[in-house]
């Protein structure tokens, strides 16, 4: 599974929102479910699920599909 | 026997959530918050729930983040959880009129508290205090807490349960910490200890979650994000946050599910390692080396759970004699005959053994709670008795000791003096049972036996040193029961105290010993002439000697003596209190055209107290 697909089963299941409504571009605010509190369960997520230790200073740059796909690839996470 | 490392796929396989709940308590999977959260998709899909909880939330840091893991928690469980988070750091304004809160209605209501929320003191070193500065200030916290409980307890917020987030840091005088007088660690175990007996004394139906307990299950490391907490004052990680819920929506489970009070253990490869009839006492795995400590380490968590109130049961196919001689005489064996209240050993099929102990043991099968090492004797009284929940013994020795840690109903709320003894109880009611078949086969009538018994019943009136034992009964009765009503310490301390409400209890001496309190009644005065028998039941264990009919007829005369000229009584039938469904008329209560029960004292006196074979005292 391509990193895209695995980050939309992800933040689909974590928000609770349909697979279809995050694209490539999806960034928090298109999504009403990826608010504040919704960011934080989404890092725990990404932690558990591609395995890797995400710094507090890192959460406020999460905050997009690009950012996120940007952030695995140069942690050489696939 | 129960696989040891169940995958996620195996519990994505599973088909009901009995087995689920069952593989979740015994192997400790861990899960990542979207696999939590695909789980419960799936138990959502396979069987809609069967309770609902709701959980209001007071808390001082964030909590709507532990969502995930309490609707895992209680997907698990089978109940429907509903909650409300009360606005950020709001709490004592949640125990007013037409707060959020109240109009929730909770069945729980969770106080999500930091340690300087109970007194600003608290934010500041405890070390710079002397020993009598700390005792001051732990007397001032303590009744603050007091007060902010109290305020809540004006209102109906349900079960209220307390949880004080631990330290993040190590004490103020880091390792030396212990030693020192002005010990901040041995202050705040001082404070907890104080707190749990204030919130047990009180009956207010209030529990402190030790969230110290969670701390030592799996560090403190492993329990605090600290990123999560300066950046979003959320203290827990995923491990923490779940094993958390866990605990709370157990909470949830013993207020809203069946009770359960038999653990019925299969013998080989449960209590023991290995097959008795093959391997011979010699060659079964018990005692101090490895795997056979394993065993010994599950029987003593055995005696754990009969301390707690449960009793055993052993049901084996196996020659009896064979396990005789282990019980007997294998020296390394902990539980012996006296800790079963029944047992079947034989070689029938473990659902009819489970229910003919369930008869024996005047017990519903619901309260039952089944352990074998069996995939097929697991899957057969799963499929017969879909009532009784299973739980399957690991294949791991090691983690035997452990497996039934995890059980929600094999939790307690509160501990009575009938609890500690339940087992010997049921051991007596055994051996009143063999005196009876023995009169029998000498062609002697029940009266004889009855006689024989030399019953005593000491009757007391609103009596708040029973007060936890009378709210269980409330909680725990099904059968004996005419209105099946339950009441919380809360409630029982109101009638009790409640000078138009009278709280009568029994407890019955005989020659095999004494039941402890084991019948209520609670009488409603509606007018200076008239009562109402809001809740009249027995427990199971003093049934059939007579014991129904001489406490009511002594009730009745007392009511009487004060003047009361009519009793009105309700049958309120449910699944399980069938037995009683002719005991108002029996007794000579008429039926009324509203579907009530009437007696009317003036014209028809109860019944004398020689009626009866048992002498009754009133305890003043």
């Amino acid at each position: 599974m391509s990193i895209f697909r695995q980050l939309q089963d992800v933040i689909a299941t974590t928000l609770k929102v349909r697979p279809e409504k995050i694209t490539e571009t999806t960034i928090n605010e298109d999504l009403a479910a990826w608010d504040s509190l919704g960011h934080v369960n989404l890092m725990m997520a990404l932690e558990q699920t591609f395995d890797v230790f995400l710094d507090v200073e890192d959460f406020p740059l999460l905050i997009s599909v690009p950012a996120i796909i940007q952030y695995l690839q140069d942690h050489d996470i696939n | 026997m129960a696989k040891t490392n169940p995958s996620f796929e195996d519990l994505l396989a599973s088909e009901t959530r009995a087995e689920l709940r069952a593989v979740m308590a015994v192997s400790r999977i861990p899960l990542s918050l979207p696999e939590a959260q695909k789980l419960v998709s799936h138990l959502e899909a396979l069987e809609p729930p069967a309770h609902r909880l709701r959980l209001g939330i007071v808390h001082s840091y964030t909590s709507q983040l532990m969502d995930p893991w309490l609707s895992l928690a209680a997907a698990i469980q089978g109940l429907e959880l509903q909650t409300y988070h009360a606005p950020y750091g709001v709490t004592v304004q949640e125990a007013k009129e037409n707060s959020g809160l109240l109009t929730f209605a909770p069945d729980i209501t969770l106080l999500l508290l930091q340690r300087e929320d109970l007194h600003p003191d608290l934010a500041k070193p405890l070390a710079r205090l002397g020993t009598g500065e700390q005792d001051e200030l732990r007397a001032e916290v303590l009744g603050r807490l007091a007060g902010l409980i109290g305020q809540f307890r004006k209102h109906k917020v349900g079960q209220i349960v307390l949880s004080l987030l631990p330290a993040i840091h190590a004490p103020g005088l880091g390792i030396f910490d212990v030693q020192s007088d002005r010990s901040e660690s041995a202050w705040w175990s001082r404070l907890k200890v104080d707190i749990g007996r204030l919130l047990g004394d009180s009956g207010q139906a209030s529990l402190i979650l030790d969230t110290d307990e969670v701390v030592q299950e799996i560090g403190r490391a492993n329990f605090f994000d600290r990123r999560l907490w300066y950046s979003a004052r959320f203290p827990f990680t995923p491990v923490a946050a779940r094993e958390i819920a866990r605990r709370i929506v157990a909470l949830g489970v013993l207020i809203k599910l069946p009770k359960a009070k038999v653990i019925v253990l299969d013998a080989d490869n449960t209590l023991w390692g290995g097959i008795i009839g093959e391997d011979g006492m010699a060659g079964i795995a018990l005692g101090p080396d490895y795997p056979g400590n394993a065993f010994v380490d599950f029987q003593r968590r055995l005696l754990d759970y009969q301390q707690r109130g449960f009793i055993l049961a052993l049901c084996s196919k196996n020659n009896a004699g064979d396990l005789d001689q282990v019980l007997k005489e294998h020296p390394h064996q902990l539980l012996h005959d006296e800790h079963f209240a029944a047992r079947r050993v034989n070689w029938q099929s473990k659902a009819d053994n489970l229910i003919s102990l369930a008869e024996e043991l005047n017990l519903g099968l619901d309260s039952f709670l089944f352990v074998d090492d069996s995939d097929h004797e697991c899957a057969a009284v799963r499929q017969r008795l879909p009532q009784v929940e299973v739980i399957q013994t690991p294949s791991r020795a090691i983690d035997i000791p452990r497996c039934l840690e995890h059980v929600a109903r094999l939790e307690v709320l509160s501990l009575t003096a009938e609890d500690l003894v339940k087992t010997e109880m049921y051991a007596q009611e055994r051996r009143r049972r063999e005196l009876k078949d023995h009169v029998e086969k000498d062609g002697a009538d029940i009266d004889e036996y009855l006689a024989s018994l030399k019953m005593k019943m000491q009757v007391s009136f609103d009596n708040s040193t029973h007060l936890a034992r009378l709210a269980q009964l409330t909680q725990k009765t099904n059968q004996f029961n005419l209105t099946t009503r339950r009441y919380n310490e809360h409630q029982m301390q109101k009638f009790i105290a409640a000078s138009d409400w009278l709280v009568a209890d029994f407890s019955l001496v005989d020659i095999f010993g004494h039941s402890g309190v084991a019948g209520l009644a609670i009488v409603h005065f509606t007018d200076t002439q008239q009562a109402e028998l809001d809740t009249f039941l027995l427990s199971c264990r003093v049934i059939g000697r007579e014991a129904e009919r001489a406490f009511l007829h002594f009730l009745l005369g007392q009511l009487s003596a004060r003047d009361v000229k009519a009793v009105v009584a309700d049958y309120l039938p449910t699944a399980k209190n069938e037995l009683v469904k002719s005991f108002l008329p029996e007794q000579g209560f008429a039926a009324c055209p509203d579907g009530r029960y009437r007696w009317n004292l003036g014209d028809t006196p109860p019944q004398p107290e020689t009626a009866f074979p048992i002498t009754v005292t009133l305890d003043v």
